[in-house]
């Protein structure tokens, strides 16, 4: 019976595609006016980003990130959190993780790894505590705090690796290279895909799970929802925005780490091309569901890796490919008008 | 002006038919949910009748929302005042009709001119420097009436316009307010105070279930025969009931509470209810019932007193601690607190028993026993549903309220705090909900009953406590002859 804990039917399909058709649309007609037909271009991206092995291996690579601020995002929303903060947690976590990859250089590969995936998680989690609790103890809006501290993870990361931790003899902004028991083993070499991959679809099950089948899930998605009635039915809101907060963070921090083990191989300023941002996109193109999540991850990042080569085997230019990422990423939010009037409610 | 509105099912307005004469003071009294708001709301222009016109001096009018109604030289004052912060009063009174000095600058002399012309007045003198924030209360709302003036207003809508003052700002209100009439304006006083109702008011019309109960000269109505209208004929006469009471089950002792405006709610408050008794709030709206829920349900922190669950002290503890040692709330505000309408039915039937271990373990729902569940419960209260995967918000007023009745007398409280149980509720569903009540109190559970339906209370409670002003001001058992004294003691007399 999927009657208890299962999401209200949304209004389908339609609508959860609606906001990439439209932006293929608008896209189209900006890349007519610019004298290339859309058709073409748009086949050129398709055959980039997914013909043949070694394509769909470098896209689910960079959808590694995307899934998994996506996820982070989407488990903050669920409480009602609106948690804008996951690209600091992905400074903060890849740091710490990186940290730890060039440090305890004489661990092997199985405790490594796991060492300093969790340093990641942790830092990212605690990257999130501040905001968690100004929030549900003081009603303080997370937006503002959780955008601030962007600023602050980035700014931060970039004094430590200028400074303390900078790379011995090295000019660039960045630590030291990880050790190799450290790097996350690759599923394909060459393609940097890695288990960083299967880690991140790990997480969208355990999500799945989560919501649809733990008491603490459910939880959530009433608190999210309504959070009156969550306090009235006896739940207790504020530890429930605090959990989730730093559960968003953590995973924040997973996908930073993620990032330095598997793709880096260290930390360097200007780390993160935005990942917690398009996490944003992600969460909300995806509705907060598991698949929804994992097929608007692989969008951004078939659009990403196909924008980087596409210049070089057409005359189309780079910013046609960040035009039409940019328009998916506000037909995407264009649903944001729908996730605000439910913060309302709640409050 | 005749109106009919209806929200759903429920008739908000019913044919409501009144008439102002200019240059009086009309007043409109009524208790909560007698069609008051949505008749101040539709002369606003913020709804529209189903039915009926307003005539404004004799023409028929559509008000297309408040700057229209504003147009046509109807303002109102609301409970919450609309003021911004951070601007001083000269400031909050021009605002959106400043006088400019060139494009951008507002002409302060002009400003002040018009300030003090509408001063002189009206006869009060206000610190037009001072800033909203830190002008005291009464002067926010004399503010608010001179802004209407300052705009032209004829007919001022005044909404509860006493309950945030003292006793001296209410004369000095009625005053101004008498001063302004005397000048040609039209004033519809809304209230149920009924002193100051018949201080102030020329004429009287009493709203009742949407309906006009009458409308009379106030030079020939007294409280009495106002409260006899306000309240209605109370039909219910319930047989006495041996007193069968068990041992103390929620116990108050001298309880201080505020209001959400930091004034003294409850006030040395003492109430007991014990097992296998309805014990029934009854009072006027906005006597102490909200805060009386708040302190029994922990929604809200009271100032002194103890509050006793049982043989445990609960003062200091949450709302989830305390349905954890067997308190149950059927809250008043149905779609904003007793149900989440976009959830799911099932999702609302479960809601706050998903941790009892039959239906988790280890934080893992027991998916399968939750739908066997919430099917039964719902077959038992009667929900008409189409799936229970539905959300909440697909069934009809009387049926949401069966689900919140269901979730909250399931597993047995020791108490259920039921407010407003049968608000907007169909008939049909009022006999069964009362059914599930009297049949919760005969297995042994105890009810503490918050409505303002008089009838209901009569019906149900094994004994009525009546508040006036955060204070017990009578009880009457059931079956006896003093039901009828309720209606005075509602309004702060003793019986006679």
């Amino acid at each position: 019976m999927s009657a208890v804990v299962a999401p209200p039917s949304t209004s389908g399909w339609a609508t959860a595609v609606l906001p990439f058709v439209l932006a293929l649309v608008a896209a189209g007609i900006v890349l007519a006016v610019a004298g290339h037909n859309p058709f073409d271009v748009y086949r050129l991206l398709a055959v980039e980003s997914f013909g043949g092995t070694k394509r769909i291996a470098a896209t689910l690579s960079a959808a590694t990130p995307l899934i998994l601020t996506g996820l982070a995002t989407a488990v903050a929303f669920r409480a009602g959190a609106f948690n804008v903060g996951v690209e600091g947690c992905v400074y903060i976590g890849g740091l710490a993780a990186a940290y730890v990859g060039f440090t305890f250089v004489d661990l092997p590969a199985p405790v490594l790894i796991p060492l300093a995936l969790a340093a990641g998680f942790v830092a990212g989690s605690l990257w999130m505590l501040v905001p968690g609790v100004l929030k549900a103890r003081l009603d303080v809006d997370e937006v503002v705090t959780t955008l601030m501290l962007n600023f602050i993870a980035i700014s931060f990361t970039a004094y430590l690796v200028n400074g303390p931790l900078l790379a011995p003899g090295s000019a660039n902004s960045a630590t030291p290279m990880v050790v190799d028991a450290a790097r996350l083993p690759r599923l394909m070499p060459p393609s940097t895909l890695n288990i960083g991959f299967l880690i991140a679809m790990a997480l969208l099950a355990l999500y799945w799970l989560w919501s649809n089948r733990t008491a603490l899930g459910f939880e959530t998605r009433i608190a999210g929802m309504n959070a009156r009635f969550a306090s009235a039915s006896g739940i207790n809101v504020p530890s429930l925005v605090i959990k989730m907060m730093l559960l968003s963070g953590a995973i924040g921090g997973l996908a930073g780490a993620i990032h330095a083990l598997g793709s880096v191989g260290r930390f360097v300023a200007g780390f993160s091309p935005g990942y917690g941002f398009t996490g944003i996109a992600v969460a909300l193109l995806g509705r907060g569901t598991p698949v929804g999540i994992f097929l608007a991850a692989i969008l951004f990042g078939a659009l990403a890796t196909s924008g980087a080569t596409i210049q070089l085997f057409s005359d189309v230019p780079i910013e046609i490919v960040n035009i039409l990422q940019g328009m998916v990423m506000i037909f995407a939010v264009a649903r944001f008008g729908w996730i605000f009037a439910r913060r309302r409610t709640a409050a | 002006m005749s109106v009919t509105r209806r929200f759903g099912s429920v008739v908000a307005n019913d044919s409501i038919d009144f008439r102002a004469q200019r240059g009086t003071v009309h007043a409109i009294v009524g208790g909560n949910g007698a069609g008051k708001s949505t008749l101040m709301r539709i002369l606003q222009g913020m709804d529209r009748p189903d039915e009926g016109v307003v005539l404004v001096d004799g023409f028929p009018t559509v008000f297309f929302g408040p700057a229209d109604a504003f147009d046509r030289g109807i303002g109102m004052v609301h409970q919450e005042f609309m003021l911004v912060p951070g601007l001083s009063l000269l400031e909050n009174l021009v605002l959106a009709h400043e006088p400019m000095l060139g494009l951008d600058r507002i002409d302060r002399t002009r400003a002040l001119d018009a300030a003090h012309a509408l001063e002189a007045q009206a006869g009060v003198t206000l610190d037009w420097d001072l800033a909203v924030e830190d002008a005291p209360v009464h002067v926010r709302q004399i503010l608010e009436i001179l802004r209407l003036l300052y705009r032209g207003a004829d007919v001022l809508i005044l909404d509860e316009p006493t309950a945030v003052l003292a006793p001296a700002q209410v004369r000095e209100l009625i005053v101004l307010l008498r001063k302004l009439r005397d000048e040609g304006r039209t004033i519809l006083f809304i209230s149920h105070k009924l002193d100051e109702v018949l201080a102030v008011a020329d004429d009287i019309t009493v709203l009742r279930g949407g309906k006009v109960v009458g409308s009379l000269p106030a030079a020939q109505a007294d409280k009495a025969k106002l409260a006899e209208m306000m309240i209605g004929e109370i039909l219910a006469r319930p047989q006495a009931r041996p007193g069968a009471v068990g041992r103390p089950v929620l116990n108050l002792v001298s309880v201080t509470a505020s209001d959400s405006r930091g004034r003294a709610g409850l006030s040395g408050f003492d109430l007991t209810v014990h097992a296998g008794e309805i014990v029934g709030i009854a009072g006027v709206a906005g006597n102490g019932q909200d805060e009386l829920v708040a302190a029994v349900t922990g929604l809200s922190r009271t100032d002194c007193g103890s509050i006793r669950l049982g043989d445990v002290d609960v003062t200091r503890l949450s709302l989830r601690e305390r349905r954890a040692l067997g308190l149950a709330f059927l809250s008043p505000d149905r779609a904003g607190e007793g149900l989440c309408l976009q959830a799911t039915i099932a999702e609302n039937t479960i809601s706050g028993h998903h941790r009892r271990d039959e239906f988790s373990a280890g934080g893992t729902l027991k998916r399968g026993v939750i739908a066997r569940h919430v099917e039964a419960l719902l077959d038992r209260y009667a929900v008409k549903r189409g799936s229970s995967t539905l959300p909440a918000a697909s069934l009809s007023g009387g049926n949401q309220q069966r689900v919140a009745v269901a979730r909250e007398l399931y597993g047995n409280p020791n108490i259920l705090v039921a407010c407003q149980p049968t608000r907007g509720v169909d008939i049909r569903g009022i006999a069964f909900i009362h059914q599930c009540l009297l049949d919760y109190r005969d297995r042994g559970g105890a009810v503490l009953l918050v409505s303002e339906e008089l009838d209901e209370l009569v019906t149900l409670s094994d004994r009525i406590i009546v508040i006036y002003d955060g204070r017990v001001t009578g009880e009457v058992r059931r079956g006896s002859a003093e039901i009828d004294e309720i209606g005075r003691m509602m309004l702060g007399q003793a019986a006679a």
